[in-house]
Order: structure tokens, then C-alpha cells, then sequence
């Protein structure tokens, strides 16, 4: 699929960057301020870990419109050391780095739909969708 | 739905197996069948009444009164002689189905009616003819069909038009009941909670209880869950949610109104309800709130009035 | 970027105005634990009436910078946290719970004067 924009992950200043375009993106499509800050957040957790664990890597974002819903996809990949346990990073509290290890989880409560796909060695994809609520 | 109706009518069934044949000549009416029945409206329209009135005795009609309901069956069938004299469907039947809806009859005794006519209107003319083979019989059938089924059609789709309207209606009101917020006294708020809570309500509960506090800078908010049926987990989860939300944005929660057999739920499922204060009545909450603003209740002399009365009036005691 | 610290009697006074990257949020920390070293203040009333985000990396700071101060004798006060960043907490699990809030500035140090007095 050939997403509509992309943003480079390499700096940490990126992060904030992602989060702003991917806070307009919302915006536009027409999601309230709550489900914004629910987007902007996920954004910031999925670039925050590309930069942490994997150096470098992209966020992109898809406007999904069908017949009866609308929605943003975002997609996080990257080719860092990938997860070896999916199960385990989805855990509350789980974290390498010291942190709360509340990211992954959490992204997967701020959105509606949510999927890892993780090779050791290659890198780590992941895709992530939330609706306008009607 | 029109082959639901038909089921339990004898000369239909014969007509469903028929029709396959009749169907090129169907749209015209018979001239002939029709003068009959027009000629002869008087035997229809007393057969017909004695039909419908048979129905009355235990059914939703029976509330209503004999006069109400006579008159409302003479206008009725009015209606379908005028669109049988008319040839289609009139304004006379718009009108009708619309006063209907509006008085809150139910469709079932539009339909029942008009399948009674359905059967009377056969039987007269089965009764006039001379000879019934079975050409005469689908030529009566058809024709009869021709003049019943449009008007049931239209008057379903009315109903339905109605009821989808009616819902849409119902479905803005019930958002905007979801959660209404009572500033009852400065820095302090209610809001009472009505209803089975889901995790779509939770989120929309969440969001004008935040919204609310921010707006009316309240202290205090006492969720009041009264009338939320039943407390499960997911319920108790959603509440706590909410509760710490509150917490973050800088106000406090008191849960009130649990009932015992809430308070039972809550310690079964081992739900923590944490440090949240909790009472068991608007009444008590109340009190609390007005402690932790640092304020209380004074009584005075001759004046049962004021935040007494008000208190019972919260509480509908 | 450095967020500036205002000092009142015994109060420090933080309104964090802009989107706080990671950088900037681990900068304030250090720069508010010095200046508690410094000043001597007993309490701190941060305002986060402008940030429209706080992800788990900020949660983590703030609440971090908390206990921190706590250690080193000042209570902090979090104000203003907006409907929509609380929602987001909430959603990413984070209940800050042992983290002092209030609903605004005013409302904050209303609340931090009451507790160092009792
Ligand atoms: N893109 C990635 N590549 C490799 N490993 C990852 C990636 N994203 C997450 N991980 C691993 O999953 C763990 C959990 O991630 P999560 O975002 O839930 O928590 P965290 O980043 O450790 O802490 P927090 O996000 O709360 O600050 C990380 O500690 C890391 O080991
Ligand atoms: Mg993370």
C-alpha cells in the first residue's frame, strides 16, 4: 500500500515531529480533540521506541475512507533487532529501557485496531488504525 | 413481511400458487369485480366490522374506546373505498396512517384490518358469482390483491419511516441523557448516572465528566449511580477510570448511591474501588462534598428551607 | 529550549508552555531539582494547562520529578492536565498516583499551602 506520508524517524527532535503531522492528519479527517490526543500520543510512543530500540525508521500515515467509516492508519516500521516476544512487550509494566513499559499496551488501548509484525534481526512493523467515532 | 401476512389466509395460499400464471394481466382491474364491490360497500363495510370488532375483546385495541374505535374504523374503511375509487393510493390514506401514527395505534391493526377486508371482500364476491372455477377465482384474488397490497405497502412504510425517524430522534436524545452534568452549588457537581453503561457510553460519560469539572471548576463531583442496573467489572472498571481522571485534572470523585446489592457485586468480583470515597446516597455524598469544599450545613431556626429541602429533593426521598 | 522556573516566597512556580520533547522534559528536571537544592522551597506547582501531550516518556519524567523533589523536601502540585491528556493517561495505564493534582494554578497553591501547614 502506498501510504500517504511518511516521516523519517533519526533524531529524537522527530518524535514531536511525527506527532504534530500525525495530530493534523486527525484533524482533517475530523476526530474530536480526546481521540487527537489519543492519536498524537500513540504516534509519540511508536516513534519514541523506533528511536529507542531500532536508531532509525518511519512513521506513515494512510487516510482510510469507506462507504460507512473513516479512519487514520499509522504505521510504524523499522529494521532494528525486531521483539523476540511479542506476548511479553505487550504486558503492562514490561520494559528493557527502565521505562514504564506502558507504550506498546497503551498504544494498543489509545486505538482500535492494532498489529506486530516482529523478525529478530530485521526490524519490527507495526500497524495501527483508529475510527471517527460516529 | 407481505408473505408473513398471507400465511394464515386460506384463499391466499391458493393465490401464492397461482400467480405465477396471472402475472402479465395483474396491474388492471377488473371493472366488473370492481362496481360489485363498490355497488354493494354497505354489505362489505358491516361484514368488515363485525370482523374487526371480533378482534377487540383481547387485544391492544381493547384500552380504546367504542367510540373512538368505531369512528377511526368507519374512517378507515372510507380510506379503502376511496383509493378503490380512485384507483391507487390517495391523500386521504397519507393522512389517515399519519393521524394513526401520531395517536400511537399500532401498525398490526392497520394490517389486521385490511387483512379482513382481504377476506370479506373475497368471500362477497365469491358469494355473487354464479360459478367458481378457478380462472374466475384468481381473476376475484388478483384483483382483490391488487387493491389491498399497495395500500398495506404504503402504510408500512409509513410506520417505518415513523419508527426509523423516531429512533434517530431517540438515539440523539439518548446521547445528549448519556451524562448531564448538575452544578448544584459552586465547585461542586452532580452527575447521575441512568442506564446500562458500554464501553462507547464509558468513553462519551468520561468525556463530558472531564469537560464539566474544567467548565463548572467543581471540587467536587459525586457520580451518582443510582440508576445504573447492574455494576459488573467492566461497569466498576469504567467508574474507576473515570474516577482517576477526574483525580488528574485535578478534582475529586465521591461515588454515590451503592446499593447493597452493589456493594455485594463489588466485593465478589474483588473490584478495588481504591481510595475513591464512596457513600451509599446522593444525600450522604452530598454532606461529604460540602465538607471537603469546607463547608457544612447550618441550621437554623424556623427555616427548614434551603440545603435541607435541597438535599431531599436530590435525593427524591 | 530551557522552561523558565519563577520563585515565590516559598514556592517554586513552573508553566510548562510548550510541547515538551525529550530533551527539554529531562533538562526542567534537572534544572527544578537544582533550584529546589538552591532555593530551599518547601513546594512546587507545576502548570499543564498548555501541553496538549504527555506520553508515557513525559508521564515518566513528571512523575519521576515528583518524587524527587519529595525526597529533597518539596511537595509538587500538578495543575491543569488537560481532559484529553488525562483520558490518554488513563488509557496508557498511567494513574500518577502518588502525584498531587489540582485543577488550576491558583487552585494549586491554595492546596500546597494547606498541606505544609498541617
Ligand atoms: N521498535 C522496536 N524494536 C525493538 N524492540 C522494541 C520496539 N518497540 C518496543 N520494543 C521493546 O518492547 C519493550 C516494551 O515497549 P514499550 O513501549 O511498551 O515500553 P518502554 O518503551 O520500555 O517504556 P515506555 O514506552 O513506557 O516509556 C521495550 O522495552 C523494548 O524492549
Ligand atoms: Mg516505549
Amino acid at each position: 500500500m502506498d501510504f500517504q506520508s511518511c516521516v523519517k524517524i533519526n533524531r529524537e527532535w522527530d518524535i514531536v515531529g511525527a506527532r504534530q503531522i500525525g495530530r493534523e492528519h486527525a484533524k482533517k479527517i475530523g476526530f474530536g480533540t480526546v481521540d487527537q490526543a489519543r492519536i498524537a500520543t500513540a504516534i509519540s510512543e511508536l516513534a519514541r521506541n523506533i528511536y529507542l530500540y531500532a536508531d532509525t525508521g518511519k512513521i506513515c500515515f494512510e487516510i482510510i475512507n469507506e462507504i460507512d467509516r473513516k479512519g487514520l492508519w499509522i504505521l510504524a516500521v523499522d529494521n532494528g533487532p525486531g521483539i523476540a516476544d511479542i506476548s511479553q512487550v505487550m504486558e503492562d509494566g514490561f520494559s528493557t529501557s527502565g521505562g514504564l513499559g506502558a507504550g506498546l499496551p497503551g498504544v494498543k488501548r489509545l486505538m482500535d485496531q492494532f498489529d506486530i509484525i516482529s523478525e529478530t534481526g530485521k526490524g519490527t512493523e507495526i500497524r495501527t488504525v483508529k475510527w471517527v467515532r460516529k | 413481511m407481505a408473505k408473513i401476512l398471507h400465511v394464515s389466509d386460506k384463499h391466499v395460499t391458493i393465490y401464492i400458487k397461482i400467480r405465477g400464471k396471472m402475472q402479465h394481466g395483474g396491474k388492471r382491474m377488473d371493472k366488473h369485480l370492481n362496481s360489485i364491490v363498490i355497488n354493494n360497500s354497505d354489505t362489505i363495510v358491516k361484514d368488515w366490522l363485525v370482523e374487526v370488532s371480533k378482534n377487540r375483546h383481547n387485544d391492544y385495541t381493547s384500552a380504546i374506546s367504542e367510540d373512538l374505535f368505531e369512528s377511526t374504523n368507519r374512517e378507515f374503511v372510507n380510506v379503502i373505498f376511496s383509493s378503490l375509487e380512485k384507483q391507487g393510493i390517495t391523500s386521504e390514506l397519507d393522512d389517515f396512517s399519519e393521524k394513526l401514527i401520531n395517536l400511537g395505534w399500532p401498525l398490526s391493526y392497520l394490517t389486521d384490518g385490511l387483512q379482513a377486508f382481504r377476506r370479506v371482500t373475497i368471500n362477497f364476491i365469491l358469494s355473487q358469482s354464479e360459478k367458481v372455477d378457478s380462472d374466475h377465482l384468481s381473476k376475484v384474488l388478483d384483483m382483490v390483491d391488487n387493491w389491498v397490497d399497495p395500500i398495506i405497502n404504503q402504510l408500512v412504510n409509513e410506520y417505518s419511516g415513523s419508527w426509523e425517524h423516531i429512533v434517530s430522534l431517540q438515539r440523539v436524545a439518548l446521547q445528549e441523557l448519556s451524562a448531564p452534568l448538575i452544578p448544584v452549588m459552586e465547585n461542586i457537581t452532580i452527575m447521575p448516572l441512568i442506564g446500562t453503561i458500554d464501553t462507547e457510553r464509558a468513553k462519551l460519560i468520561m468525556e463530558n465528566l472531564l469537560e464539566g469539572v474544567i467548565k463548572h471548576n467543581a471540587d467536587v463531583v459525586l457520580i451518582d449511580i443510582t440508576g445504573v442496573p447492574v455494576v459488573d467489572t467492566m461497569v466498576a472498571h469504567h467508574i474507576i477510570q473515570a474516577a482517576e481522571a477526574v483525580r488528574l485534572i485535578g478534582s475529586t470523585c465521591i461515588l454515590v448511591g451503592i446499593r447493597p446489592e452493589i456493594a455485594q457485586t463489588i466485593v465478589n468480583l474483588g473490584i478495588d474501588l481504591g481510595k475513591f470515597p464512596t457513600k451509599s446516597s446522593l444525600r450522604k455524598g452530598f454532606q461529604a462534598a460540602l465538607e471537603m469544599t469546607n463547608r457544612k450545613i447550618v441550621h437554623e431556626k424556623g427555616s427548614d428551607e434551603g440545603i435541607e429541602s435541597l438535599l431531599d429533593s436530590l435525593n427524591g426521598e | 529550549m530551557r522552561i523558565p522556573i519563577l520563585k515565590l516566597h516559598n514556592y517554586l512556580l513552573i508553566s510548562i508552555q510548550t510541547d515538551l520533547d525529550d530533551k527539554t522534559a529531562i533538562q526542567f528536571q534537572e534544572d527544578l531539582l537544582s533550584k529546589i537544592h538552591k532555593s530551599g522551597a518547601t513546594g512546587v506547582v507545576i502548570d499543564l494547562t498548555s501541553v496538549d501531550i504527555i506520553d508515557s516518556f513525559i508521564a515518566k519524567v513528571l512523575g519521576d520529578v515528583v518524587t524527587m523533589s519529595d525526597l529533597m523536601g518539596a511537595k509538587v502540585v500538578l495543575t491543569g492536565i488537560q481532559p484529553a491528556v488525562a483520558m490518554t493517561l488513563i488509557d496508557l495505564g498511567i494513574h500518577l498516583k502518588d502525584v498531587q493534582t489540582a485543577l488550576d494554578l491558583e487552585q494549586g497553591l491554595i492546596k500546597l499551602r494547606q498541606e505544609l501547614e498541617e
